[in-house]
């Protein structure tokens, strides 16, 4: 190597070191940058709001980047913490009104939070249109889950299928841990008796859904 | 570019005629392919250019003056090509900045205005004039026509706000579980009849980094990717974002990137 190369090279190590060697943060102190802009970069009309940013222990592993897959040990955590979630209505009916649940499922509106207030309603739409295939024939539905036309027919309506439909709803996530399906009961959007009226509307054979 | 306000109607027309029988249609690829080719022929959107001119080079704020001193990343009043690079980090706000954001940095240190006030009006109500930073952002992207997105990562601070935008793509919270990959990472989705862009799809990725500021159909106003994002929050069912926050703008820069290399085409037009 000639002097002058040498020269070159001791007066560019100074000015790689001056310049920081700007590159990606890793894992951990990504998570610091970020959480500390959802702590701060959010507004809502009460504290109590505020706390919907905050994630559980389940959401925190289901938000792994780039479709990384969970380990066995995390998955069966999410299953674990998704199980014990589950709470049954009061009156142990996993069945209610196919009608309600019908309404139910197609009414996508409910604790939204615009220009510093919260959309109050009685109860919460169960949002289900959004994403499913519902009754045969209707065409304003989404594809993000499933379909669910003729959930009831291919199923039947056992007591089995009835807990097993209930719990799907109330947290998928004890089934298929960290699915898209949001745990409609465990986040408290729908309450176990409305989760019921859709458990209804899915399974009971004089329900659209399942008309041919 | 002048228009009569009948030629204007004419085309709210056809696009609602095509809106109302999008359920008649739904087997095609996409049903609202007629209406959406009529308008990206002739996009409302375009009004909004000139009045974005106007109010740049206009004398305003407590300070009465122009935003031609604004540096926007290559060079004070230099507009060709910035919004294609943008986020970026600028060294006077020490921050990583969007064109919102900076847009905002400049009518406050260069114009004198009020951030809250700014802030408070930033996004128009529908069927309004729009705002004042709409038309703006809409103009100074509108330079970038033509060109590639080319947002490029140097500073730490750009480092830092790409992995936290892409760390806050990915962020389940809240009472639907919801992150912004739950919707736009898989192919052929949708919710309802409402097609939903895919991150993993190039050609997804690029049309949603040179498309914004978009006129809205469904909302007779032009929209911008500051808008964009907070309305996505609001589906969610989570708090509102902050207008120009450092949540928004590492989303921004996370899709920007993930962009790269798309032609810029302003206004785009969103249903």
């Amino acid at each position: 190597m000639t002097r002058a190369g040498l020269v070159w090279i001791l007066m560019g190590i100074p000015a790689l070191i001056a310049a920081g060697c700007a590159t990606y943060p890793d894992p951990a102190a990504t998570r610091g940058i970020a959480e500390k802009m959802v702590g701060e970069d959010f507004t809502a009309p009460s504290p109590g709001l505020l706390k919907r940013l905050e994630q559980d222990k389940a959401q925190q592993l289901c938000s792994k980047i780039g479709g990384a897959t969970l380990t066995q040990e995390e998955a069966a955590e999410v299953v674990k913490l998704s199980r014990a979630s589950i709470q049954y209505p009061a009156s142990g009916r996993l069945s209610g009104d196919w009608k309600i649940g019908n309404k139910l499922a197609h009414d996508g509106a409910g604790d939204r939070i615009q220009g510093g207030r919260l959309e109050k309603r009685k109860e919460n739409g169960g949002l289900c249109q959004n994403c499913h295939a519902l009754a045969p024939g209707e065409i304003n539905v989404g594809n993000v889950g499933p379909s669910l036309t003729g959930y009831g027919r291919q199923r039947g309506n056992s007591e089995a299928i009835a807990k097993l439909t209930y719990e799907r709803i109330y947290n998928g996530w004890a089934y298929v841990p960290c699915s898209n399906m949001p745990r409609l009961g465990a986040t408290h959007h729908l309450t176990p008796e409305q989760i019921a009226h859709l458990v209804a509307y899915l399974i009971d054979p004089a329900s659209p859904i399942n008309s041919r | 570019m002048p228009k009569t306000g009948g030629g204007l109607a004419v085309i709210l027309l056809a696009f609602l005629a095509a809106w109302s029988t999008a359920p008649l249609l739904a087997q095609s690829d996409d049903p609202l392919a007629v209406g959406r080719k009529m308008l990206a022929e002739d996009n409302p959107g375009e009004l909004w250019i000139e009045r974005g001119k106007a109010l740049f080079y206009e004398k305003r704020g407590p300070k009465g003056v122009s935003l031609e001193q604004c540096d926007f990343g290559l060079g004070p009043g230099k507009l060709e090509g910035a919004a294609a690079r943008l986020p970026r980090y600028f060294s006077d706000a020490d921050r990583v900045l969007d064109l919102e954001s900076r847009l905002l940095h400049c009518m406050v240190v260069l114009q004198g205005f009020n951030r809250d006030d700014v802030v408070k009006r930033a996004i128009s109500r529908p069927a309004s004039d729009g705002s004042d930073i709409e038309a703006l952002a809409l103009y100074i992207t509108s330079r970038s026509n033509g060109m590639k997105v080319n947002v490029s990562l140097t500073h730490q601070k750009e480092y830092d706000t790409f992995k936290a935008g892409e760390y806050l793509f990915h962020r389940r919270a809240g009472q639907t579980d919801f992150a912004c990959v739950q919707c736009h990472g898989e192919a052929n989705k949708r919710i309802r009849l409402q097609d939903l862009w895919n991150i993993n799809d190039p050609k997804h990725i690029g049309e949603v980094a040179s498309t914004w500021p978009a006129y809205r159909g469904a909302h007779f106003v032009v929209r911008t990717m500051q808008w964009r994002l907070y309305d996505c929050f609001w589906q969610m069912r989570l708090p509102e974002l902050k207008y120009a926050s450092d949540t928004s703008i590492a989303l921004a820069t996370y899709l920007q990137v993930r962009g790269n290399g798309a032609v810029i085409q302003v206004p785009g037009f969103k249903r």
